[in-house]
């Protein structure tokens, strides 16, 4: 069972854990709530939807952030929420897909039997998108390394137009071929009831919206939102004995991307996402190819080689319209774990599906990659 | 090592963030009656704790709370701490901040009281006694937040 | 699920005050991780996950692990989980990184506590902003604001005199005087300590802790593997976390800690501890102000309702007693924010290791409990056991 440490570590099973709840709030521009009442709607529902209580829940793992939440320690208000009065719960300052590894590892590990991880996302201000979006690049600034990039003015959106250039610069990738990727994704979530870009978009109309840094224009950027997504967990037995869905985790890989001074994060933007799915699909085991997938590409630069990194290829990937139909920022990992459940819904038992995720604090740098394998049961 | 290094050793940062936080429908309603001179409570439909300041949900049920009650403004001063020593941007010290339950009540309420004159040497129950009976002072003017209550003063 | 996991290896800057402290907190960091990994005797690059901590509100920065964890020469694209619960944060790492291994998807995690509080101009008016906002932060509560409702209502149910407080802290800094890594390394005597300016009634200043700048790193590894490292692990028995609603109004009685006695009951149980006075042989418990640690120790089941100055000043809880509490002199003496919450966690691991320093370590120690606390008003509390694990070799 336990081979020598060497480097990396050699991988062992991990047992399997189900998910057996899902629930999310609207996706909205702004949310008129305090963070704690978006967190209690998605994870009352998603238990109500698994037949359990909060007497049930063994952990409670929520994601959110304090810059975004206006409070120190928002967990404090957020985690009475998340089901955590009197009993044990813990908050990542992340990206939902690292909430839902750390209560599938609880679960794994036989610690507990149902656990409940929630991302929340509706920073602290109002006003226009315009307003709101030179809020969130404020907070991305902050998150730089203080003395060297933060003066410089290094942004998320920064990074990813960095990429987009070199991309532009490398590839036969123009201006052009983005545009018609990014309109294919808003255009084929348009219709769906998650979509926050409702009407379909051409390249023409991707070429026409604001500039935001060469080559990167407003519609090739995720398409931001606010709300929470809630993901109920259970072991095997205990999965057995709930109501409504069920699938089964088989796999899960985290990686986060190295820091400005690397530069891959330019030439090689897919690195992380690379270690993040082989470690999941590893774990996985052999099986069929992922019959879908949701992945997210903030800008269409990323998108073939997250393709690629993920091996997705023969895939339905994105049939949601992905993070430019709707990202609800630090909830997206949740919210793409949700796509894919809902579009293996009524497969056969064993049909693949891959949810990936990423974080937009700072952008390609540091990028925190989630990566899960979810099977119907 | 370090003795030719001219640079000194720290940076001023400055954090220049403005925050619009979202009241949501809960507390909105609460700081409504504020304006008024009421102190809205709400209770959980399925243990009957009664919250103020009111909650969306009750933590321990775990579910919605719905129904809504006003509660008088006196109450008792289960106990308070007398800060000599304040903050950067705080209030003025010495202040007496003190959790009171109002006469209702499941939760304490937060808040100022004065009326006593504390000393720094002394134990300040001496002035006040854990356990007084307090109502709550409006502001003249009132804007919907927590300090349209001034403060809470001993009952005669 | 065949996994346990251990605390393999630990690693400890000295503090000092922001005023005094020459490295930055990169430095710092890195400095605590390179001691970590020299005593697993380990190789950096078999760390497979990093578990850190950042409350950005007291910090200058933003989820600055994101930069200074991708320089510690731990190999490209290692997962990084930055957690936060304010107090708690320190044994959160603790935790998570146990459930990473207990699960069988790591194999060895870096925890990683940095300086929390270096930088932050005035650390009670940044701790305001974890007030429940627009409630309750209007008050103008910093830190030991909220901390003083618990002395003044255990005071007022139990009698506790400015003199115990007193001799609370002159028990603690005399405990600090012999621990290398600790900040206020002077021993005070009670008229000191009464002497102090008041902040908020009924402590004063000596009665609080100070702000430090240190770093504190641990390996959490798989018990399994024990061979493989220099150190005799320490098992990682039981942990727990517990907690109070947000606002300060929800806690009800001040003058007990009941959601601290409920977690030791959990978690007791999980680690088959019936006699917690037998049953430990070491303690230590994250109690910044004076009157937080005879409370922890009645919660923790070590003393009656009431009776906590009582057993700290018979003896009991001193080098030699029956219960050594808090021999690295605790967060009243050394206080960095997430790296102070993660020392009880460090410390009580090093007792069972046999590699606490010399003047602290509690003889054959082998079995020891760690606390943290944190979040509005203290509504967080978390716990674990930690027993001696002994190598095949």
């Amino acid at each position: 069972m336990h081979a020598p440490i060497g480097n990396p570590p050699a991988r062992r099973p991990v047992a399997p854990v189900h998910i057996v709840g899902a629930a999310a709030t609207a996706f909205l521009p702004e949310h008129d709530a305090m963070p704690d009442e978006l967190v209690f709607a998605a994870v009352h529902q998603a238990l109500r939807e698994a037949g359990l209580r909060q007497q049930d829940l063994g952990l409670s793992v929520t994601a959110s952030m304090d810059v975004l939440d206006a409070r120190s320690i928002s967990s404090g208000l957020t985690n009475a929420a998340a089901g955590g009065y009197l009993r044990d719960a813990f908050r990542i300052e992340g990206d939902a897909g690292l909430a839902v590894i750390a209560a599938a590892e609880a679960v794994a590990s036989g610690d507990v039997e149902v656990a409940v991880a929630v991302g929340v996302h509706n920073p602290e201000t109002t006003g226009t998108t315009r307003d709101r979006q030179a809020f969130l690049q404020q907070i991305s600034n902050l998150a730089f390394e203080p003395h060297v990039d933060r003066p410089v003015g290094m942004t998320a959106t920064a990074t990813y137009a960095l990429q987009a250039a070199h991309h532009v610069a490398t590839t036969e990738a123009d201006a052009e071929s983005l545009a018609r990727l990014a309109a294919a994704e808003i255009s084929r979530g348009s219709g769906r009831a998650r979509a926050v870009r409702g009407a379909p978009a051409t390249a023409a109309d991707v070429l026409a919206s604001a500039p935001v840094s060469w080559p990167l224009h407003e519609l090739m950027l995720p398409a931001e939102s606010t709300g929470a997504v809630a993901i109920v967990l259970a072991s095997p037995a205990r999965a057995g004995r709930c109501l409504g869905r069920d699938a089964r985790i088989t796999g899960l890989g985290h990686a986060t991307g190295r820091y400005t001074w690397a530069g891959d994060w330019i030439s090689d933007p897919a690195a992380p996402t690379r270690r993040a799915a082989a470690d999941a699909l590893a774990l996985a085991g052999p099986g069929d190819g992922a019959v879908v997938a949701e992945l997210s590409a903030p800008t269409p630069a990323l998108h073939a080689a997250y393709v690629d990194a993920l091996g997705c290829a023969d895939a339905v990937v994105n049939a949601s319209g992905g993070v430019l139909s709707n990202f609800p920022g630090l909830a997206n990992g949740a919210l793409r774990l949700l796509e894919v459940l809902d579009q293996l819904d009524g497969a056969a038992v064993g049909a693949r599906g891959l949810s990936h995720s990423v974080d937009s604090i700072t952008g390609l740098v540091s990028q925190d990659v989630s990566v899960l394998v979810v099977e119907a049961a | 090592m370090t003795s030719d290094i001219t640079t000194p050793a720290t940076q001023p940062v400055h954090w220049d963030l403005h925050y619009d936080i979202h009241l949501g429908e809960t507390w909105s309603r609460f700081m409504d009656g504020l304006r008024e001179q009421r102190i809205l409570a709400n209770e959980c439909g399925s243990c009957a704790r009664v919250f103020v300041p009111p909650q969306a949900y009750c933590e321990s049920c775990f579910e919605p709370v719905t129904a809504w009650r006003e509660l008088p403004s006196e109450g008792v001063l289960e106990v308070f701490t007398v800060a000599w020593h304040g903050f950067r941007g705080g209030p003025t010290p010495p202040y007496a901040i003190g959790g009171i339950r109002l006469d209702g009540a499941s939760t304490l309420l937060m808040h100022w009281v004065v009326g006593a004159e504390f000393s720094e040497t002394g134990d300040v129950r001496a002035a006040l006694p854990f356990g007084t009976r307090v109502r709550a002072v409006w502001s003249q003017e009132r804007t919907g937040q927590i300090l349209d209550i001034a403060h809470f003063e001993p009952v005669d | 699920m065949p996994y346990r996991a251990a605390v393999v290896g630990v690693g400890i800057t000295e503090a000092t005050s922001p005023r005094k402290q020459t490295s930055s907190t990169p430095e710092l960091c890195r400095l605590a991780t390179e001691r970590a990994i020299e005593h697993a005797g380990i190789s950096p690059d078999t760390i497979d996950a990093i578990v850190t901590g950042n409350i950005d509100g007291f910090e200058g920065t933003v989820l600055d692990g994101k930069n200074i964890t991708r320089a510690l020469g731990i190999g490209d694209t290692v997962p990084l989980v930055v957690i936060n619960t304010g107090g708690t944060t320190g044994g959160n790492l603790m935790q998570v990184a146990a459930r990473m291994v207990r699960a069988g998807t790591h194999r060895r995690v870096l925890c990683l506590g940095g300086p929390t509080f270096f930088g932050s101009v005035d650390l009670q008016s940044a701790i305001n902003t974890n007030s429940p906002m627009i409630i309750e932060q209007p008050l103008g509560m910093g830190a030991y604001h909220m901390g003083a409702f618990a002395a003044s209502a255990y005071q007022a149910r139990f009698g506790l005199t400015p003199e115990d407080l007193a001799a609370v802290v002159v028990a603690d800094h005399e405990k600090a005087s012999r621990n290398p890594y600790a900040h206020l390394r002077y021993t005070v005597t009670p008229e000191e300590v009464l002497a102090g300016r008041p902040l908020a009634s009924p402590l004063t200043q000596p009665m609080v802790c100070p702000v430090s700048t240190a770093a504190i790193a641990m390996v959490v590894g798989d018990a399994a593997d024990a061979d493989a490292h220099s150190t005799s692990p320490a098992l990682i028995k039981a942990i727990g976390m517990s907690a109070d609603p947000y606002l300060g109004g929800g806690k009800g009685d001040f003058s007990e800690m009941q959601n601290l006695a409920n977690l030791a009951r959990r978690v007791y149980a999980r680690a088959d501890v019936r006699d917690p006075l037998d049953d430990f042989d070491a303690v230590e418990v994250f109690a910044p102000y004076a009157h937080m640690q005879p409370m922890q120790l009645e919660a923790l089941g070590f003393a009656a309702p009431g009776g906590g100055v009582d057993l700290i000043r018979s003896g009991v809880t001193d080098i030699g007693g029956k219960l050594p509490v808090n021999m690295s002199g605790g967060p009243k003496c050394t206080n960095g924010g997430v790296s102070g919450e993660l020392a009880p966690y460090a410390y009580a691991a090093l007792q069972v290791m046999g590699d606490a320093p010399p003047d602290i370590q509690v003889p054959g120690a082998r079995r020891t409990l760690a606390h943290g606390t944190g979040g509005s008003f203290f509504q967080f509390e978390n716990l674990a056991v930690f027993e001696t694990l002994t190598r095949s070799n």
